[in-house]
């Protein structure tokens, strides 16, 4: 059936190679007024005055209304978790990107459980993937309050934010967002 | 005034034996198997065929313009061919292409195929494809500070689950589905296609215990609940009403359809901005498309008149997210059919008979195969896997795009209600 050479019954691989570095792509700059804002550990979302959604970072037009988002925001860097992963331990050889390995490059510590998560901070309508850190993952939750750890001297660059921690509960237990509402 | 569409039916089905290395054949000559099946089974002359809609996962295989390609060996020559390339998505949309191209008025026989040879990459999901996804995406944040610890976190996450992870996250936790859940549909899937003989991952008897026993990648993954990457094609052939009276035998008619997107469903937009969908299991683009697609069909209680779904779910959890979005079930209940067995083969609701993109998942032919899939259940002629009632509708969906994109289709034994 088809058009199958028989006196080929294998095909061979020939090889050859492709340099992705060659391409150029054009950016908006958008992001640059973001990264502005965490070089003062602020996080910056654009408005639409559409549906009042909040996007962070700034999103040149709503996803939704497909309104231009021109007012920007200023959201707290307190949030929630609202989903979570665990990974299993982590192993040598087991994490690579671009060829290498994040173990050898001592990103992560052979045996190591990571958490990323989706976070929510408060005034904001989206998510940021973010690592949760100084946490237990058998205390982890969705809904659970999270504040963002900022790099001690922010640059001004998107690893600005590390990751976030829980929010220590102090006595009674509220922390200053859940007293407010 | 606008002139009405034409009632048009799938004739012909075809595909390739699924399996993670075609080494007998070339990209052609995979693609060619499919296409004269469709055609054998369609009892049409290769020359009787007026157009060809082609497509695959875009930049995959590293062949840019596989259409030229395959043009000659499918017996195109002097004959429009259009290469359609939608991502995942991208078989539904071939086959949405083939609808039209008949319904218009402007083509009596169309061929409809979708293909993806992974092996001829070194890497599954080549660079070159994900280059079309969002490579300069990642360059440019890459510029901005994201640091080779986010991508490795991201590596973690993401391995070979991407979005879906946190997608099945979101989930599970609004609905109470559990990790055993998915451990359950993933067994089903590998059981029903040890029943379909073009089936990739086939494995008779699997027990949600065996999926249990792999290696977990991020809670809730497990290797056990990942599709594979298969190399293999499928095709079918569409006629308009006036063709299939005079010649054909058994046709399923294409009675509604629609493609609708949401918001990108991963996190970062263009420019890395971020995204307003708070919930990627929300997929709206596919209700959207469901409902619009029921009103064409004439469909008013899809729980009661659809037969069986074939859903395009390369995780586990994506069987039931989607199916609740195709309102065979109430949000956050369809896990509960799993204990029940409803969407066993034999059950009230079939899903993925034939194990769906989970057990078989050649990228651009996996969408169109669920609307093989589909057609063969409304035959009666899926074989081992067919399912032991009388199927008057079935639907098949899509998914792909940025994570965002649905094409959704219902076939059924009768024209749908009205022209268009
Ligand atoms: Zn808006």
């Amino acid at each position: 059936m088809g058009y199958i050479k028989d006196e080929r019954p294998t095909t061979m691989m020939v090889g050859g190679s492709w340099n992705i570095g060659a391409y150029k792509y054009k950016a908006n700059g958008l992001l640059d007024e973001y990264l502005e804002g965490l070089k003062e550990k602020k996080l910056i979302g654009s408005m639409c005055m559409g549906c009042g959604k909040v996007i962070v970072p700034p999103r040149l037009v709503c996803g939704r209304c497909h309104r231009e988002m021109t007012e920007r925001v200023v959201v707290s860097d307190k949030g929630t978790v609202t989903t979570f992963v665990v990974s299993p331990p982590i192993e040598k050889g087991k994490v690579k990107a671009m060829g290498m390995d994040a173990v050898e490059l001592g990103l992560f510590t052979e045996g190591e459980v990571i958490m990323p998560a989706y976070v929510q901070f408060d005034g904001a309508d989206c998510n940021l993937n973010l690592l949760i850190l100084d946490a237990d993952p058998k205390d982890v939750c969705v809904g659970m309050r999270v504040e963002a750890v900022w790099a001690e001297n922010p640059v001004g660059a998107l690893s600005d934010i590390e990751g976030v921690r829980p929010i220590p509960m102090e006595c009674g237990g509220l922390d200053e967002n859940q007293k407010k509402g | 005034m606008r002139k009405k569409s034409r009632h048009v039916a799938v004739v012909g089905c075809g595909q390739t034996k699924h399996s993670s290395r075609r080494r007998d054949v070339t990209l052609p000559e995979m693609v060619s198997q499919a296409v004269f099946a469709a055609l054998e089974d369609a009892k049409i002359d290769p020359g009787e065929v007026d157009a060809f809609m082609v497509g695959n996962m875009q930049g995959f295989g590293g062949v840019a313009q596989p259409e030229q390609w395959i043009g000659d060996w499918i017996g195109a020559s002097d004959k429009p061919v259009i290469r359609i390339a939608t991502g995942g998505t991208t078989g539904g949309s071939v086959g949405q292409a083939a609808y039209y191209a008949a319904a218009s008025g402007l083509y009596d026989v169309v061929v409809g195929t979708a293909w993806e040879k992974h092996s001829d990459s070194a890497e599954p999901g080549a660079t070159t494809g994900l280059m079309h996804v969002g490579l300069a995406n990642v360059f440019y944040a890459l510029t901005k500070g994201f640091s080779l610890k986010n991508v490795m976190t991201a590596s973690v996450a993401g391995a070979a689950a991407g979005v879906a992870v946190y997608q099945a996250r979101f989930y599970m936790n609004r609905s109470g589905c559990k990790i055993e859940h998915l451990d359950a549909v993933a067994a089903k899937c590998r059981r029903n296609a040890a029943k379909n003989p073009y089936a990739h991952l086939q494995w008779p008897g699997c027990t949600p215990e065996d999926i249990a026993a792999t290696e977990l990648i991020a809670y809730p993954f497990r290797y056990g609940h990942v599709c594979p990457a298969s190399d293999g094609a499928s095709a079918i052939v569409v006629a308009s009403e006036d063709f299939v009276r005079r010649r054909c035998e058994k046709p399923v008619w294409i009675k509604g359809l629609a493609s609708y997107t949401d918001e990108e469903n991963n996190l970062q937009a263009e420019n890395w901005s971020g995204v307003g969908v708070l919930d990627p299991s929300e997929q709206m683009g596919c209700r959207v498309s469901a409902m619009k697609a029921y009103e064409m069909a004439g469909i008013k209680n899809p729980r009661e008149e659809i037969d069986v779904a074939e859903i395009y779910q390369p995780f586990p959890s994506q069987e039931l997210i989607f199916a609740e979005r195709c309102g065979l079930f109430d949000p956050g209940t369809a896990w509960r059919a799993v204990e029940s067995g409803d969407i066993e083969i034999e059950g009230k609701m079939p899903l993925d008979p034939s194990g769906g993109v989970n057990a078989t998942n050649a990228i651009g032919s996996s969408a169109l195969q669920r609307i093989l899939e589909a057609a063969l259940q409304v035959r009666g002629d899926a074989g081992e896997h067919q399912v032991p009632k009388k199927v008057k509708n079935a639907i098949a969906t899509g998914w792909g795009g940025n994570t965002n994109y649905i094409t959704f289709t219902v076939l059924g034994d009768e024209p749908g209600p009205r022209r268009w």
